[in-house]
C-alpha cells in the first residue's frame, strides 16, 4: 500500500527542486538580461586592442566607493554628461562592505572594479603598497596639495575631525586638550576607531602629534570619556546632553545645527584633523582609459565644483563648506601599516 | 509501523541525496572557501588568533550573552505560548498580534527605539529622570536581543501547541484530578520538549550571529563579541591579514554552532523517536477551556493585563520613541509638537526606495516560499527517518544561519561571484543559505508529530500519498507552514548586511536605502525611514498573521 506513494511524493519534491531552480535562473536573468554591457566592458574591445580607441573613453566603468550617496551621484551624473560614451556603474556601501567585496574579488581573480573612491587614505593604501593600482600624474593632479595625495591615489574632497559642544557650554572647549577638563568630566564623547575611518585618522593624528600620543587617550578615559560607535553617535549625544561635548566630523556637526540641533562646531585652535577622501584608478583595469576619465573627471574644475554642490569641503578650488581656521593632516605613510598595532594600543584603554 | 518504516526509509533513499546536494550548493561550498580563506595563513596564525586575549574575550562575551538570550527569550516565549494557546485569555488575538510586533523591527531600529526610550536622556529620562542603568552594555544587548528573540520562540512553541499537541491528555489529566500546575508539569511541558529544545538552539543561533544590538549597545562599554569585532575586521580588510582574522572569527561562529546545535538535534531525534509511538493520533484540535471559575477569570484578566503592560513597555514604548525621533525637527529638540515635522520622511524617501522595495519583496516573498520546501525537507528527513543522516543535514543547515550576515555575503561572493556576482539569484541564494534553518525549526517541531495513525488511515482508505498529506497533513500544519513563511519573509525583507554587500547596479534592495539614510549621518532621518519600514512590512505581515490564526 505504499507502492503509489513513491513515486508521487518523490515527484513532488523534483518538481519543487526544479521551480526553486527556474526562479534562481529567472532572477539571474531579469536582473542581468536587459544589461548587456557588463561582458564586454570586461572584454573591453574598445582601450587596450586599438591605439586609436585610447584617446575617446568609451564602453562601461565600474565604481566602487564609501562615498555618501549623493556626492556619487552628482559626480558619476556630471561624468555621463561629459563623456557620454561611458556607462557607470556603482557600488556604494559602507566602508566595510567595500572592503570586505574588494577582499573577496581579490581571492577570486583580481578587483572588478575600475575605479575605487574610498573615504579615507588608509583605507586605500593597502591596495597601493600591494600594486593594484595604476602610477600616474592625472592632470588635475598637479594643484592638488602634496600632503592630499600619492602616486596612485588622489584626494577628492576633505573631512575634518573637529570638536562639537553643547549649545549650552560655555565657553566650552577650544582645542583638544581642553577635552580633559575637569568640568567635562564624564561628559565627553568620541568615535570609535575600530568602527569608523575618520576615528582612526584622528588616533593616527593624535599618536603623531607632539604633547598627545597614546596618553592622551589614556587621560580622555580617566576623565570619563565615553567612547559610541561613529562621528554621527557623537553629535547626536551632544545635542540630547547625554554629553558636552566631543569629537566628530564637521559635515555631522553642521548638518545637525543646520536642522536645529543645540550645539555649536568648535575648531580646534591647533587645527582641525583634515582626512582626504582618495580616488584612484584600479592597475588591472580592462577599460583604464575611461577609469583614467573618471579620476581626471573627478579632480577637475567641474567635478570638484560637484563634491562643493553636495555640502563637503573640495581638495581644490572654492565652494563648499569653507575651513573656519588651520588644517593638520597626519603623516599618512607613517600611518600606513600601524593599523592593528594602534588599534591594539586604543582597545587596551578604551576597549572594544 | 512496519509500513511506515519502510515507507520512511524508501523517502530516505529518494529525498536524502537531494538535501544533501542542495545543502552542498547552498551551504557547504560557500562555507568551505569562508574556511579556505581562514587558514589560508596556515594553524599558526589560527592560533595565535584565538589565543589573542582580546578575540577570547570576544568569543566569550558572545557565548554567555547568547545563552542567556537563549534561556530569557525561550522561558518568555513559552509561557506567551501557554497565555495564548492554552490559558484562554481576553484579547488573545491581540496579544498574538503583540506579541509579533518585536519581528517587524529590523534589529538596529530595536537597539535605537531602546536607546531613545531608556537611555540616558531617552524619553523615560526626559519625562520621569529614570534611565536603565546597564542599557550600555551586556546587560542592555542581553535583555533587548531577548525581547527581540521571543517572539521566535514563541512562534515555534505556539505553532507546537496548536497544530500538534493533544488536549486529550491534558483534559485526561484534569479529570483524574490534577490541578493546572501539574497537568503543566507532568504533561504539558515534557510534551512541548522538543519544541522548547527547538527554539532554545533558534535563540541561541540568532543572539550568537546578531551585529546591530552588540554594536550599538556595545561599544560605549568597550564589550565586544565575535560579531563586533568581525565587523571591525572587515573594515580593515584592505589588510590581507584582518580580512585572514575576519574568516576565522566567522569559522569559530560555525565551530560554535556546530558545539551546541549537534549534540541538541542528536538528542532532540532520540526523544521525538520515542515519543511518536506514545503519543500518535492527536487530532490538533483546539484548546481546552480550563478553570472556568470567577477566580479563573480574574486570574486570566490579570494575566492578560501583564503581557499587556509588558508589551508596552518592551516594544511599544522604544517604538514610540523612533517614531518621536522622526518627527522632531533635529535632535536634542524636546519632542514636542512644536518641534514636529514630516520633513524627515521626504529626505528618508531616496529616489531608490520604490525600486529597492519592489526588488526586496521579491526576493523576500521567492525566499520564504523556497525555504519553506527546503525546510520541510530535512524536518521530514530528520523526523521520519530516526536515522543519523537526517540528522547531520538537519545540523548543517543551521550553519548558515550561525554566520553574521557579513561573513555569509562573503563566503558566498567566494564561492559564486564568479558567475552570479550583481545578480538577484546571488542574493536569493545567500538568503536561503541564512534562513533555510529558521524555516526548518518553524515547521519541524508540528512535522514530526504529523498524527501517523491518521495519515496511515488515510491511505489505508486508498488515497495516494500526495493526497494523504494534502487532505490530513496540511490542514494540520498550515499554521506553522504559514507562520514559517511569514517569519522568513520578514528576516529576509529586514535582512541589511548581506544585500548590501551583494547587490550589484540592478539589484539594489532596500538595505542600500536604509545605509545611506544611517550614512547622511542624521539618527531622525534614519529613524523616519524605520518608521516607514516596519509601518510597511506590519501592513504586509498582520493580516498573514491573523489569517494564519484564523485557519487553525
Amino acid at each position: 500500500m505504499s507502492t503509489p506513494a513513491r513515486p508521487t511524493s518523490f515527484d513532488r519534491t523534483r518538481s519543487l527542486a526544479a521551480t526553486a531552480v527556474g526562479l534562481l535562473l529567472v532572477l539571474a536573468a531579469c536582473s542581468s538580461g536587459g544589461s548587456s554591457p557588463r561582458p564586454s566592458s570586461t572584454s573591453a574591445p574598445g582601450g587596450t586592442t586599438l591605439p586609436s580607441a585610447a584617446a575617446q573613453p568609451g564602453g562601461t566603468i565600474t565604481l566602487y566607493t564609501s562615498v555618501t550617496q549623493a556626492t556619487v551621484d552628482a559626480v558619476a551624473d556630471g561624468f555621463r554628461d561629459a563623456h557620454p560614451g561611458v556607462t557607470v556603474d556603482v557600488f556604494r556601501a559602507p566602508t566595510a562592505e567595500v572592503a570586505a567585496r574588494i577582499a573577496t574579488d581579490l581571492q577570486s581573480g583580481g578587483i572588478r572594479a575600475d575605479v575605487l573612491w574610498l573615504t579615507d587614505p588608509l583605507s586605500i593604501a593597502p591596495y597601493a603598497d600591494r600594486g593594484l593600482l595604476q602610477a600616474w600624474s592625472p592632470p588635475s593632479a598637479a594643484a592638488i596639495p602634496a600632503a592630499y595625495r600619492a602616486d596612485t591615489f588622489f584626494g577628492t574632497r576633505l573631512l575634518n575631525m573637529v570638536i562639537v559642544r553643547g549649545a549650552s557650554v560655555t565657553p566650552g572647549p577650544a582645542d583638544w586638550r581642553d577635552l580633559l577638563a575637569a568640568d567635562l568630566r564624564d561628559a565627553v564623547g568620541i568615535p570609535d576607531p575600530g568602527f569608523a575611518g575618520s576615528a582612526f585618522a584622528a588616533l593616527a593624528h593624535f599618536d603623531q602629534a607632539a604633547g598627545y600620543g597614546m596618553p592622551f587617550y589614556r587621560s580622555l578615559k580617566d576623565n570619563g570619556a565615553t567612547q559610541v560607535k561613529s562621528p554621527d553617535d557623537v553629535t547626536t549625544g551632544v545635542a540630547e546632553g547625554r554629553f558636552k561635548a566631543g569629537i566628530t566630523l564637521d559635515n555631522s556637526a553642521r548638518t545637525a545645527i543646520r536642522k536645529g540641533s543645540p550645539i555649536a562646531l568648535v575648531w580646534p585652535g591647533s587645527g582641525a584633523i583634515a582626512i582626504y577622501s582618495p580616488i584612484a584608478a584600479v592597475a588591472a583595469s580592462p577599460n583604464l582609459v575611461g577609469a583614467d576619465a573618471f579620476v581626471e573627471f573627478t579632480l577637475s574644475g567641474p567635478g570638484q565644483a560637484l563634491i562643493a554642490g553636495t555640502g563637503w569641503q573640495p581638495v581644490v578650488g572654492p565652494g563648499g563648506p569653507a575651513p573656519e581656521g588651520t588644517q593638520v593632516s597626519p603623516d599618512w605613510a607613517a600611518a600606513f601599516g600601524r593599523q592593528r598595532e594602534l588599534l591594539d594600543r586604543y582597545r587596551a584603554i578604551f576597549g572594544g | 509501523m512496519a509500513a511506515s518504516g519502510r515507507l520512511g526509509r524508501m523517502a530516505d533513499l529518494r529525498l536524502r541525496p537531494l538535501a544533501a546536494v542542495l545543502l552542498v550548493v547552498l551551504i557547504g561550498i560557500p562555507i568551505a572557501r569562508l574556511l579556505g580563506v581562514a587558514l589560508g595563513d596556515g594553524p599558526t596564525v589560527v592560533a595565535a588568533t584565538l589565543t589573542d586575549s582580546r578575540v577570547a574575550g570576544a568569543i566569550g562575551n558572545s557565548l554567555w550573552t547568547a545563552a542567556l538570550v537563549a534561556l530569557l527569550a525561550t522561558s518568555g516565549g513559552t509561557a506567551l505560548a501557554l497565555a495564548t494557546e492554552r490559558a484562554g485569555l481576553p484579547g488573545t488575538a491581540w496579544i498574538r498580534a503583540g506579541i509579533l510586533l518585536p519581528l517587524l523591527c529590523p534589529p538596529f531600529v530595536t537597539a535605537f527605539g531602546w536607546t531613545r526610550a531608556y537611555g540616558p536622556r531617552g524619553l523615560t529620562d526626559q519625562a520621569l529622570g529614570i534611565e536603565l542603568p546597564g542599557l550600555y552594555g551586556p546587560l542592555g544587548i542581553v535583555l533587548v536581543l531577548a525581547v527581540a528573540a521571543a517572539p521566535l520562540a514563541w512562534l515555534i512553541v505556539a505553532g507546537a501547541l496548536a497544530s500538534r499537541l493533544e488536549p486529550d491528555l491534558e483534559r485526561a489529566a484534569r479529570a483524574a484530578g490534577a490541578g493546572p500546575g501539574t497537568t503543566l508539569r507532568t504533561v504539558t511541558l515534557p510534551l512541548l520538549r522538543p519544541a522548547i529544545l527547538s527554539a532554545l538552539v533558534v535563540t541561541f543561533v540568532f543572539a550568537v550571529n546578531a551585529f546591530g544590538v552588540p554594536a550599538i549597545l556595545g561599544t560605549p562599554a568597550g564589550f565586544a563579541t565575535i560579531t563586533t569585532r568581525m565587523y571591525q575586521d572587515l573594515a580593515r580588510s584592505a589588510d590581507p591579514a584582518a580580512f585572514v582574522e575576519a574568516g576565522i572569527l566567522a569559522a569559530t561562529l560555525v565551530a560554535l554552532a556546530l558545539l551546541v546545535v549537534g549534540p541538541a538535534d542528536a538528542w532532540l531525534t532520540g526523544r521525538a523517536a520515542a515519543r511518536t509511538a506514545e503519543t500518535a493520533g492527536g487530532r490538533g484540535a483546539r484548546v481546552p477551556g480550563g478553570g472556568r471559575g470567577a477566580r479563573g477569570s480574574r486570574a486570566r484578566s490579570i494575566a492578560a493585563a501583564g503581557i499587556g503592560l509588558g508589551f508596552v513597555l518592551l516594544t511599544l514604548l522604544p517604538l514610540c520613541a523612533v517614531l518621536l525621533t522622526a518627527l522632531t525637527r533635529a535632535v536634542g529638540l524636546a519632542p514636542v509638537p512644536g518641534n514636529w515635522t514630516l520633513a524627515n520622511f521626504g529626505e528618508a524617501l531616496d529616489a531608490r526606495f520604490g525600486d529597492a522595495l519592489a526588488t526586496s519583496l521579491l526576493l523576500a516573498a521567492a525566499a520564504a516560499t523556497i525555504v519553506l520546501p527546503l525546510g520541510a525537507l530535512l524536518a521530514v528527513l530528520a523526523g521520519r527517518s530516526r536515522t543519523r543522516g537526517g540528522n547531520v543535514l538537519r545540523t548543517a543547515a543551521t550553519l548558515g544561519f550561525a554566520l553574521p550576515g557579513s561573513a555569509l555575503a562573503v563566503a558566498v561572493l567566494l564561492a559564486y561571484g564568479g558567475w552570479l556576482r550583481d545578480t538577484l539569484a546571488i542574493i536569493l541564494v545567500a538568503y536561503l543559505a541564512k534562513f533555510w534553518a529558521l524555516g526548518q525549526r518553524q515547521v519541524a517541531g508540528s512535522l514530526e508529530r504529523l498524527p501517523a495513525d491518521a495519515l496511515r488511515a488515510a491511505r489505508a482508505s486508498g488515497a495516494g500519498g500526495w493526497t494523504a498529506v494534502r487532505t490530513i497533513g496540511a490542514p494540520l500544519l498550515r499554521p506553522s507552514l504559514l507562520a514559517g513563511w511569514i517569519v522568513v519573509f520578514l528576516f529576509a525583507l529586514h535582512e541589511l548586511t548581506m544585500s548590501s554587500l551583494l547587490y550589484g547596479p540592478r539589484s539594489a534592495t532596500l538595505s542600500v536605502v536604509v545605509l545611506n539614510a544611517q550614512q547622511l549621518g542624521d539618527p531622525t532621518v534614519s529613524a523616519a525611514l524605520a518608521v516607514l519600514l516596519v509601518g510597511l512590512i506590519a501592513v504586509i505581515a498582520l493580516p498573514l498573521a491573523f489569517m494564519a490564526r484564523a485557519r487553525t
